[in-house]
């Protein structure tokens, strides 16, 4: 009978790594290739969740079951359930909902892990305590040394788990072996986070500002305010006479009303933004970083964050707190239909690219529906290394000059003349189209420069143009993509 | 006997000379031909009126419009829209009102509004005067302002349409050109064989389209060599070429350009070996049997030397030498075919070969010449100069140039006083080039490193602002500042074009001279002064880099 028992409970814990070890496999499929049929990840997710639910039931129900099981699987259980709800809202299509669960569930794991760490490390240094205990007890019956030197520690342990390890000191070595396994295990899942971030398993979502508006050249109107004219009865057997002043001497009493005529954005949702934009969404200016040249040119604030609330100001879309960056490698944690509308580029020396990298911008510029803005912050070599650079990734796009007469020109201002602060690569903006949207804007001559709080002392004129020329390209880029996050959307209705 | 050696050996000089004058026009014109005269044609055949058209003209109409085509030609392209505009208001009846709206359109081109240039331009063309040849051209400019905007979807569509609606048109070589180029871009071969094809064989070559049609065939031979189709590639060429001499050139040029690219690709050796004995049949099929007749040998020479081009292509030394033995044997010995038989060791960087050949030539002093070159190319300097003087007593028509030679070779072994000797020497008894010899003396002096020389002696030369560059850079390099900003001044004061150049000179001067309040002021005036200019670029970015300045006064716009 009791052979028998220990038989099944054999091969109930086979059944339980079996489906351990199925779940691991659904999740590493999902994190790295995504390759499984949805409907078999749905089995394997639902599957394991309500596996681990039960047994977790079943056994607080048993009489002879252990705490620190019934806990595992209490553990093991909260992350099935946590993984599953997670894949469903992305699933479903509720991105925002399944990043807030991540986020959520992030934070239940490092408690839950928390917790079992602290219990492991009682344990450890448990067992460290009575081991010295039991030492020091067949030491003393021997040499008959008094209770007091019975208790006193040995100062010569390095084990961390060790109460007593030297550099732990001798006041309040509990605290002190609590505060650095803490820090340990914070550091150590911080560590693990971000390798998981790195292996494509986090993503961020890039949401625009949700609104609509017209995507015209702003044009300004001018109302006359109607001026109500006295009428005069007179008599005209009056004793007093009137004299009609000639046509001349009336002053008309005009009141012009200028303001924009539209909202600038795209679709038809109220306030300024972009049809397919996220309430709490905001237009954010993300800058590559890549190696080799100096990435960073005049980076945050009073120099391209003055563009961006320049871009606020003139359009009213809300707009993010700061500038930010993010490597190549980042690029690929961005969503299709959630990624950044538009990335800017600069430097002055070389670009260097390996070939991954290649492909995640083409990827990012094709698929995710991308823009590159660069702009050549001081070199001829930059332009070259630009040129290249795009010919790698889009080999069969030549560059265009991009007319004045252009969209990207025309909407929202209208830019007569290209603005540059130095002729680094020529004096026309480049462009590569594919499909007839721009996927790379080119401005040869350092328009960041004339972003900057100084203004690189260039005219007011260039300057101002320099910032028309951003607020189009920011605003050319977000209501491009707005237009294929609709098209998307009714294609798949 | 002797009558006939001497007549043999000026043939043999005159075809060496001919031979290598026919090659060098073939490269040139091959350029010319490629890059100028397509697009020279293109825009003669799509901006112009023709003359029957000028003549239907109303008088008040031809006025207008000449006022409009002046500004036009001098590339005035605001005014000239303006004129043609108001050519339309006034005269919108006329037969040239079609031609009107076009050359507007390509004045909006121009002004870069391309895309007003295609709704508002050239589509009311095709849509008010569809009737008008200024209709077609019309079309073909939407094409190409599409393309030239980057859009190839719009501008395939409309080079396609063109191709349907109005085949015979000479405009339509042009679009199909172009549609040449977009199918490269997309790798479509069909495509580019079939409108080669169609270019090459079926449309007819008028004035216009000849350069367009010439080139297509030139490109279609080109690619069916590299796929080894040799027949059809000068089948193609033919038409072109009618006269074998131009032919076996234009082919060989093609055959060695394709035997070279399958030989860089480990995989397609064998088809580039294969290639060039195919190609190399071919030209034997077309070597002269009798060779008595002077063309017919100079022909001869080309034909051998165009057989061993082709074998050296496909990096075979031993076919290569057994040409040039062949060609010795069938045409008997000759300066021209030794020489090439030399340079070809030359190539191989068998100097010793190429030397002992070198010495066979019966003209003495080419002989020489050549051995000296061979032996400065080999750092033999002594000996190269020893050659070099010999000659110069020699050769009484050309002793200065000899001379030269020496004096390069001196340099070029860095012996500076006995280059300058010779200089000297030259500038004493030619007396027709003492700037030239002046010039090379001052160079001299200065590469080695006698700097206060040099500026003496380049004082003398007249080829300012050159000379002047020239001194500044010397008293630079004695640290004599403001001499070389005094000098500066002056060419930037006297000479627009070198202005910017000579500023950015004084800047860089003045950093030299531990200056660096000056300097930057210097920078900047350069960004201020000529912020289109490259040099304002270079200002801008050192100005950034090295003085962390950013308020550089630059900035401009392009219209």
């Amino acid at each position: 009978m009791q052979q028998d028992l220990t038989g099944s409970r054999k091969k109930h814990d086979r059944f339980t790594a079996v489906v351990g070890l199925v779940w691991s496999l659904a999740i590493a499929d999902w994190f790295l290739t995504q390759k499984s049929p949805a409907w078999i990840t749905a089995i394997i997710f639902v599957g394991g969740a309500a596996y681990f639910c039960h047994l977790a039931r079943k056994t607080s129900k048993h009489k002879d079951y252990t705490l620190t099981k019934l806990n595992l699987l209490r553990s093991f259980a909260y992350v099935t359930i946590w993984t599953l709800v997670v894949w469903s809202a992305d699933v479903i299509g509720f991105r925002e909902a399944s990043v807030q669960f991540a986020r959520c569930g992030t934070g239940g794991c490092f408690c839950i892990g928390l917790a079992w760490f602290v219990w492991g490390m009682e344990h450890a240094s448990q067992r460290f305590e009575s081991q010295r205990l039991a030492r020091v007890k067949s030491s003393t019956l021997d040499r008959h040394q008094s209770s007091v030197e019975i208790i006193k520690p040995t100062w010569q342990s390095w084990h961390p788990l060790n109460i007593h390890a030297w550099y732990y000191g001798r006041r309040s070595p509990r605290l002190r072996q609590s505060l650095a396994g803490l820090m340990s295990y914070s550091f150590i899942f911080m560590l693990l986070l971000l390798v998981c971030s790195q292996i494509n398993g986090c993503q961020e979502l890039y949401e625009m500002p949700a609104g609509g508006g017209v995507q015209q050249t702003i044009a300004q109107t001018v109302k006359l305010q109607k001026v109500i004219k006295k009428k005069f009865v007179i008599n005209p057997f009056s004793a007093i006479l009137f004299r009609v002043p000639p046509i001349d001497e009336i002053k008309l009493q005009l009141t012009e009303i200028t303001k924009h005529a539209y909202t600038i954005g795209y679709g038809a949702g109220e306030g300024a933004g972009f049809a397919g934009g996220k309430k709490q969404g905001k237009v954010r200016f993300i800058r590559l970083e890549y190696t080799g040249g100096d990435w960073d040119q005049d980076f945050g604030v009073g120099s391209d964050l003055n563009m961006l609330a320049e871009y606020n100001v003139r359009t009213s879309h809300v707009v993010a707190a700061q500038t930010e960056s993010r490597t190549i490698e980042q690029l690929r944690s961005f969503p299709v239909g959630a990624s950044p509308p538009m990335v800017f580029m600069t430097g002055q020396g070389s670009i260097s690219i390996s070939s991954a990298q290649t492909k995640i911008l083409r990827e990012y510029l094709l698929d995710k529906h991308g823009m590159l803005f660069i702009d050549n912050g001081g070199s001829p070599h930059f332009h070259n290394q630009v040129i290249a650079m795009m010919k790698n990734i889009l080999p069969q796009v030549r560059p265009a000059a991009i007319p004045l007469d252009d969209v990207i020109h025309r909407i929202p201002y209208q830019i007569p003349f290209l603005p540059y602060v130095a002729p680094h690569g020529g004096k026309e903006a480049l462009g590569w189209r594919v499909d007839g949207k721009l996927v790379c804007y080119y401005h040869p001559g350092d328009i960041a420069d004339a972003w900057a709080d100084d203004h690189a002392g260039v005219s007011p004129e260039i300057w101002e143009a320099c910032y028309q020329l951003g607020t189009n390209v920011i605003f050319y880029a977000h209501s491009e993509y707005s237009k294929w996050l609709s098209s998307r959307g009714t294609t798949k209705e | 006997m002797a009558v006939i050696t001497r007549h043999d050996k000026r043939i043999s000089e005159r075809s060496m000379a001919d031979s290598c004058k026919t090659r060098l026009t073939v490269i040139v014109m091959i350029v010319f031909l490629h890059l100028v005269t397509a697009s020279i044609l293109q825009a003669s055949v799509l901006d112009e009126m023709s003359i029957e058209r000028w003549k239907d003209l109303r008088e008040a109409e031809r006025y207008q419009m000449q006022i409009a085509e002046k500004y036009y030609r001098e590339q005035n392209w605001k005014i000239a829209a303006a004129e043609y505009e108001k050519f339309l208001t006034l005269h919108e009846k006329s037969t040239g009102a079609s031609f009107a709206q076009m050359k507007w359109s390509i004045c909006q081109v121009r002004l870069k509004k391309l895309n007003t240039a295609i709704k508002d331009g050239f589509q009311s063309v095709i849509d008010y005067w569809p009737q008008s040849p200024d209709a077609i051209t019309s079309a073909y400019h939407i094409g190409l302002t599409h393309k030239e905007m980057g859009e190839i979807k719009p501008a395939k569509k409309a080079y396609q349409q063109m191709l349907q609606k109005y085949p015979q048109a000479a405009v339509t070589a042009f679009a199909a050109v172009d549609l040449i180029d977009i199918a490269t871009l997309e790798n479509d071969i069909q495509t580019q064989t079939t409108l080669w094809k169609k270019l090459t064989h079926e449309t007819p070559r008028t004035s216009d389209t000849r350069g367009v049609c010439e080139n297509a065939s030139r490109q279609y031979a080109g690619f069916l060599l590299q796929h080894n189709g040799v027949s059809e590639a000068v089948k193609s060429l033919n038409t072109t070429y009618p006269e074998p001499s131009l032919l076996v050139d234009q082919f060989v040029t093609l055959s060695v350009a394709a035997i070279n690219l399958l030989m860089a690709d480990q995989k397609t050796v064998l088809e580039g070996e294969k290639l060039s004995d195919a190609a190399a049949s071919h030209i034997r099929t077309l070597l002269p049997s009798d060779v008595s007749v002077p063309e017919q040998k100079i022909f001869a020479h080309k034909c051998w030397f165009a057989i061993a081009d082709l074998y050296a292509a496909s990096k075979r030394p031993e076919k290569t030498e057994e040409t040039f033995k062949l060609a010795l044997e069938k045409l008997g010995r000759n300066d021209e075919i030794l020489s090439r038989y030399a340079q070809w060791h030359k190539s191989q960087t068998q100097f010793e070969l190429a030397r002992q050949i070198y010495a066979t030539l019966e003209n003495k002093i080419e002989g020489q010449a050549q051995i000296a070159y061979s032996l400065r190319e080999q750092l033999k300097y002594p000996e190269a100069v020893a050659i070099f003087q010999q000659l110069a007593i020699a050769d009484v028509e050309r002793p200065f140039h000899w001379l030269s030679e020496a004096a390069t070779t001196h340099r070029h072994a860095h012996a500076w006083m006995p280059a300058i000797a010779i200089y000297q020497e030259l500038l004493a008894k030619d007396v027709d080039h003492t700037d030239n010899w002046l010039w090379n003396i001052g160079i001299t002096q200065r590469d080695g490193g006698m700097l206060k020389e040099a500026i003496g002696t380049f004082r003398q030369c007249n080829n300012f602002p050159n000379n002047y560059n020239e001194m500044a850079g010397c008293h630079r390099a004695l640290k004599e500042h403001n001499e070389a900003i005094l000098l500066y001044n002056q060419v930037a004061g006297t000479d627009e074009n070198w202005a910017p150049w000579a500023l950015i000179q004084i800047a860089y001067t003045r950093e030299e001279a531990a200056q660096p309040e000056l300097a930057i002021k210097s920078f900047q005036q350069v960004c201020k002064r000529f912020p289109k200019n490259q040099y304002a670029s270079q200002a801008h970015a050192h100005l950034q880099t090295k003085y962390k300045i950013t308020v550089t006064l630059g900035g401009a716009k392009d219209e």
